[in-house]
């Protein structure tokens, strides 16, 4: 790509970077998602996530969603540890830390339908990591949450060129990142990655986010990139889309992702994708009650 | 702004009072897909629990537990099973059942299928609606294609197929009379368009829509029959194959692989599946359903 334009992003990144509404916790929260499970100090993370009362109180009764395996509200950070498991709670405080990260301004796309897809996307890529006995489920979740992030920068910085690309998506009933390349000549996935990158976050979370829509090109950490392709794509099909009909026919297996996670887990081939299918269909209440809980309510048109 | 004609999976409407399940309801959910390929939604779970009271009351179950027992009993689940399949599919079709369907047949396969044939000269289109009951989907598989035909399909010749083994569902769909409850989910604009007025405030399908359907009686599990049917282009066959056992399903739907034209689909009803009973067929998302796909020669070659 044009360094031009990479520089552009970059700029325009950094100008976002010092938006007030970012959460005090958010970058030190990374740090820790960052870090090897095992050198993670449980008192550290209790200690960060309680430091905003608001988002203390917003993760307990995320934790209590059944989504997250949880019946009854745990009544303390620490109790929601013991139960939840820690990589899971810090995921749910990272959620919640989303949710306030961004000012309900300036938003191109609706932003619940935006999280309807981000938070139902990380939901399917747990679940399909779960099916496929994968290593890491709550680093697929953390992929899928933030495999699109770089449709936030677009809205915030690209705003004018990016309505018209959504409006263009729209019309034609295409996907959003060929829209994108028509009418600005990048898409999400580079500005994502500039966002990602200001962000530090880790190598492999990057890569899903930078090539998410082409597998085949990630240079490392492809099986997770396939993983989250593939359910993208699964959740455009079922109700978590981009709020527009894609006239569009998904052949997973046919799909080079489909191979690349085959390769790493041969698991997939015993996979019922119409079972998988219809169970995602009974969480999509589920998430599109906790997007209202964690992102506000669905703004009226 | 967005266009609003997304298929929306989740009810407008508050999920059924939240009582508490008996756990073996669960199971049986899990032994009508294994035997079926039904799969009940959670929410819908209610509509399986009724089938089961009425059930339980023909059969003298007292408790959900009893009649588990009979379902998985050696002498009686076959039959039981069979019972229960015909009360949960009872009385389920309606005209435009399945919009997601029709938007995958109008926005998605028609325009793929068209580009094909076209390259060949061919302008010919022929559907199949394999256990076509009282009507209802072969109408409503009619009236969307006439939609297409100042577009997409003009100067197409279209025929649609339309069998079943009961007699007398065929009469009735040759006639195709219809009350307000096989119309819950017919717009204003179709029935104005393709619909008169009948009897007792109902309305009876315009002939020049029964013109392009052809009713027959085909029995699915007819071998010879089942040879003849040749070039098809789309077939739907919902919630018939659920009475079927496995074996005969798999022979019905090696059938209606070599009974499609290479690049056709097959779909099956909302919450049915193939499961592994057919490896030839891809299994293709469309925007809120699933269809198989019989790949295209060239593709094949890939
Ligand atoms: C529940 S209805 C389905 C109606 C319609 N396809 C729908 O989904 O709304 C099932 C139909 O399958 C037909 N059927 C069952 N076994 C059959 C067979 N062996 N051959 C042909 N039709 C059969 C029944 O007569 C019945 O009309
Ligand atoms: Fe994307
Ligand atoms: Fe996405």
């Amino acid at each position: 790509m044009n360094t031009d334009i990479t520089e552009t992003i970059r700029e325009r990144v950094r100008q976002i970077e010092v938006t007030p509404s970012i959460p005090a916790i958010f970058h030190p929260l990374l740090k820790l998602l960052n870090s090897p499970p095992d050198e993670v100090n449980l008192d550290e993370v209790i200690k960060v996530a309680s430091y905003d009362s608001a988002i203390a109180a917003q993760c307990l009764r995320v934790a209590s969603s059944p989504l997250f395996g949880q019946s009854r509200p745990p009544d303390s950070m620490k109790a929601a540890i013991i139960s939840l498991g820690l990589r899971r709670v810090e995921t749910i405080v990272l959620t919640c830390c989303m949710g306030q990260a961004f000012a309900p301004s300036n938003w191109v796309l609706d932003p619940t339908v935006f999280w309807r897809h981000s938070l139902g996307c990380a939901m399917v890529c747990r679940k399909f990591s779960e099916k496929i006995k994968a290593h890491d489920h709550e680093k697929a979740y953390m992929a899928g949450l933030l495999h699109d992030i770089g449709f936030i920068v677009n809205s915030m910085s690209f705003g004018e060129q990016f309505s018209k690309a959504v409006a263009a998506a729209c019309e034609q009933q295409i996907p959003l990142h060929e829209a994108e390349l028509q009418h600005m000549g990048f898409t999400h996935c580079e500005t994502g990655r500039a966002l990602g990158e200001a962000w530090n976050l880790s190598g492999e979370l990057i890569q899903v986010i930078a090539y998410h829509h082409q597998p085949e090109n990630s240079e490392t950490g492809r099986g997770l990139v396939a993983l989250v392709h593939l359910c993208d794509l699964l959740c455009r099909v079922r109700g978590l889309d981009y709020g527009y009909y894609e006239s569009s026919k998904v052949d997973l297996v046919a799909d080079p992702a489909w191979e690349i996670l085959q390769k790493t887990h041969r698991e997939l081939q015993d996979v019922d994708l119409a079972r998988f299918t219809f169970e995602l269909d009974e969480d999509v209440r589920g998430i599109y009650e906790l997007v209202s809980t964690i992102f506000g309510s669905p703004r009226k048109n | 702004m967005m266009a609003a004609t997304r298929p929306m999976l989740v009810p407008a409407t508050a999920a059924r009072g939240a009582v508490a399940l008996d756990p073996v309801y669960r199971h049986m959910r899990d032994l009508v897909y294994k035997i079926s390929g039904i799969f009940q939604l959670e929410e819908k779970l209610y509509l399986m629990v009724d089938a089961c009271g009425r059930r339980m009351k023909q059969t003298g179950a007292v408790t959900p537990h009893q009649y588990w027992d009979l379902l998985t009993a050696h002498g009686s689940r076959e039959a039981e099973l069979r019972q229960l399949l015909n009360e949960i599919t009872i009385g389920e079709t309606c005209l435009f059942r399945s919009q997601s369907q029709l938007d995958a047949l109008r926005k998605v396969i028609l325009p793929e299928i068209v580009k094909d044939k076209s390259k060949q000269a061919i302008r010919r289109l022929r559907i199949w609606s394999a256990g076509c009951s009282t009507g209802e989907e072969p109408h409503t598989l009619a009236m969307n294609l006439m939609e297409e035909s100042n577009g997409l399909l003009k100067d197409w010749t279209l025929e649609i197929l339309a069998t079943d083994l009961n007699d007398r569902s065929l009469e009735a769909a040759k006639a195709g009379v219809y009350g307000e409850y096989a119309l819950r989910n017919t717009s204003e604009y179709y029935r104005q368009k393709y619909f008169m007025r009948a009897e007792e405030n109902k309305l009876q399908v315009r002939p020049e829509v029964k013109n392009l359907i052809n009713f027959t009686r085909l029995n699915l599990q007819d071998d010879s029959k089942m040879l003849f049917m040749k070039g098809v282009d789309m077939i739907f066959c919902c919630n018939v194959l659920i009475y079927f056992d496995e074996t005969s399903k798999s022979k019905v739907i090696n059938h209606f692989f070599s009974n499609l034209n290479f690049g056709g689909y097959f779909f099956l009803g909302a919450a049915e599946s193939l499961m592994r009973l057919n490896n030839k067929f891809h299994l293709v998302h469309f925007p809120g359903t699933i269809g198989y796909w019989k790949p295209s020669l060239k593709s094949e070659k890939l």
